[in-house]
């Protein structure tokens, strides 16, 4: 299952001491159900601001924002958990696995936080791990494995309860070029063998290309770059 | 099966993870430390005051009588000796009085106080070694260790109600042989002496009659003190061995309570120590806690997983605490490891008694407080907005 996204005037701004840095400036975007859409731009520029607003972790301070139709303005902090929970799939520049729990219990954890029997997702679990070629890598913790296999594990654990949305904010900037090409590859794959409707932030343009739509943000605004 | 709610099944990993940091695993034992520390002295004071009170009662009531009943003036006091007699609980009744007089023997005068009985001696004479066939006066060992007398010897009696003669009023006074001894024991708070009522005859003032009850235990006079009121004339007093010891239970009730104050306040500093420990671990959890967020879960949700991971450290102290107490408790009282000088205290070492009621008060207020402040420790989790979590 995939989901529309539409913004409308977008707009973000943080306070950095006594300045006021507006992010985003009326930012409008557009993804269709199903589609793969790469952000690029500058450091600092709010792809990551963006994807943030999207993903239900922080909410603008103007404009309108809908994913599959419902309108997150309004939704209070259990209601954006659940939302983020049920909907949204997200992988991060740094991983974020919990250092505790090994890999299969990291991807296994939307489960957990959803109170999901268990069982039944741990076989899926386990074959998520063994689509991306760490079934034997199951039982190691975060600290024992490799970039490239950390942010593999991650990407399981952002596909597990199957969303409807996937965020992945730089996901091959912290690896190298052979890992971070394996994992793209990956992530395209999956994401389109899901039909899920799916936004990359990324430096890479290589990468960026090989998405259905390229969009570039700068001085606050969302620009099209290729279709 | 529906899973646990995440805090619960996250707490105890998290919990069994912080010895992998040195910094918060000190912290934590610190407080889990602490707080066992805390409750184990809390236990231990306790004990020690239950176990020494208790003897102290158990002394004091055994020279306390259970019920006495002050009659009003002109009643007739033998008549309701038998009636209450018969009243459900109680096992004897006796008539007595009381008054203020004074001991000589071999010169020297003691203040006593005297009470006159009929029957039988009463039971707040303990222990009392009676010489057979001898009737007199009933002496406590120890005034008759200071007065030098034993029992045989023959002592004067000075009584409160005085002789007017034409020299103006004279004390009257009698000879009576001792009859025995009892013990009075290390908390007399003064002399006293016992006398048959016919011996005391015209020695005491003609005051109001009294009657001095005993039943089958202490609650048992409680229980018939009530009974007994709705039998009496009215303007009669009865009291209890509560009410003739009432300022000695509020002084250790008193006691208790400001011990129970001031040891507490060791948890409180421990409890104090896990708010710093839990500031620690959610500082050093920071980037995990955003990616739980992002994966859904609410901040409601992260700030109860570390108010259990409080409650963790803090409970297995105060329970790791209480049961050291009530070890430590039972070792010292089973062989008498605290010794006290004999020729101050009634007793030759501390007894410890652990009672539930108040250990289970104990390990409530400590679970209480570790509660409250893993509460106030995990404040700004619930309230965090995801994107701070992630952003760092």
């Amino acid at each position: 299952m995939s989901v529309e996204v539409r913004a409308r005037g977008l707009v973000k701004s943080y306070r950095d001491g006594e300045r006021v840095v507006e992010v985003l400036r009326g930012v409008d975007l557009d993804v269709a159900p199903g589609e793969l859409v790469a952000i690029e731009g500058p450091s600092g520029s709010g792809k990551s601001t963006l994807l943030h607003l999207v993903g239900g972790l922080d909410s603008p301070d103007r404009g309108e924002l809908a994913v599959g139709g419902r309108a997150l303005a309004g939704l209070d902090a259990e209601e954006l958990a659940r939302y983020r929970c049920q909907t949204v799939g997200f992988v991060f520049q740094f991983y974020q696995l919990l250092a505790d729990f090994t890999a299969a219990e990291n991807v296994l954890m939307p489960a957990r936080i959803a109170r999901l029997p268990l069982a039944s997702w741990r076989r899926r679990a386990g074959e998520l791990l063994a689509a991306v070629g760490l079934a034997d890598r199951a039982t190691h913790f975060p600290g024992q494995l490799s970039g490239g296999e950390q942010q593999r594990v991650a990407l399981c654990r952002a596909l597990l309860l199957e969303p409807s949305l996937l965020l992945a904010d730089e996901p091959t900037g912290n690896l190298d070029p052979a890992s971070g090409e394996q994992v793209f590859a990956l992530l395209l794959e999956l994401a389109r063998a899901h039909g899920t409707t799916s936004l990359l932030v990324t430096h890479n343009p290589g990468m960026a290309r090989r998405c259905a739509r390229v969009l570039r943000l700068q001085n606050g605004a969302l620009h099209e770059l290729s279709r | 099966m529906r899973p646990l709610p995440l805090a619960w099944q996250l707490a105890p990993r998290f919990a069994r993870s912080t010895r992998r940091d040195a910094a918060t695993s000190f912290l934590s034992a610190v407080a889990a430390g602490g707080i066992a520390l805390g409750v184990a002295a809390l236990v231990l004071a306790l004990a020690a005051l239950s176990g020494l009170q208790q003897a102290l009662r158990a002394e004091i009531l055994a020279r306390t009588p259970q019920l006495e009943i002050e009659l009003p003036p002109g009643a007739d006091a033998g008549r309701l000796a038998t009636e209450l007699a018969a009243v459900d609980g109680v096992e004897f009744v006796q008539r007595f009085a009381r008054a203020r007089g004074w001991l000589l023997a071999a010169g020297v005068a003691r203040e006593v106080e005297v009470v006159a009985f009929s029957e039988r001696l009463p039971r707040s004479f303990p222990d009392a070694e009676l010489v057979a066939g001898v009737e007199g006066v009933v002496v406590g060992d120890d005034l008759a260790a200071r007065l030098g007398v034993r029992p045989g010897d023959w002592v004067e009696l000075v009584g409160a109600r005085p002789t007017l003669t034409p020299v103006g009023p004279q004390p009257r006074m009698r000879s009576l042989a001792v009859a025995g001894l009892f013990k009075s024991g290390r908390t007399e708070r003064g002399d006293r002496v016992a006398l048959p009522l016919d011996l005391a005859a015209g020695l005491l003032p003609a005051g109001a009659p009294q009657l001095e009850i005993a039943t089958g235990g202490l609650d048992t006079a409680l229980a018939v003190a009530g009974r007994l009121r709705a039998l009496l004339p009215p303007g009669s007093v009865v009291r209890t061995w509560q009410d003739l010891n009432r300022p000695l239970f509020f002084a250790l009730h008193l006691e208790r309570a400001v011990m129970f104050a001031a040891v507490s306040l060791i948890v409180v500093v421990a409890a104090l120590v896990l708010v710093a420990d839990l500031a620690l671990l959610q500082s050093s959890r920071w980037r995990e806690l955003g990616a739980l967020a992002a994966m859904g879960a609410a901040p409601r949700e992260l700030g109860r997983l570390f108010t259990l991971l409080g409650l963790i450290v803090g409970g297995g102290g105060a329970l790791a605490g209480g049961l050291l107490g009530v070890v430590v408790a039972r070792l010292l009282d089973r062989w008498h490891l605290v010794k006290l000088p004999a020729q101050v205290y009634f007793l030759d070492y501390l007894p410890f008694a652990v009672e539930w009621l108040e250990l289970g008060t104990v390990l409530g207020v400590a679970l209480l407080l570790t509660f409250l402040c893993s509460r106030w420790g995990t404040r700004r989790l619930a309230e965090m907005r995801p994107v701070e979590a992630v952003r760092r």
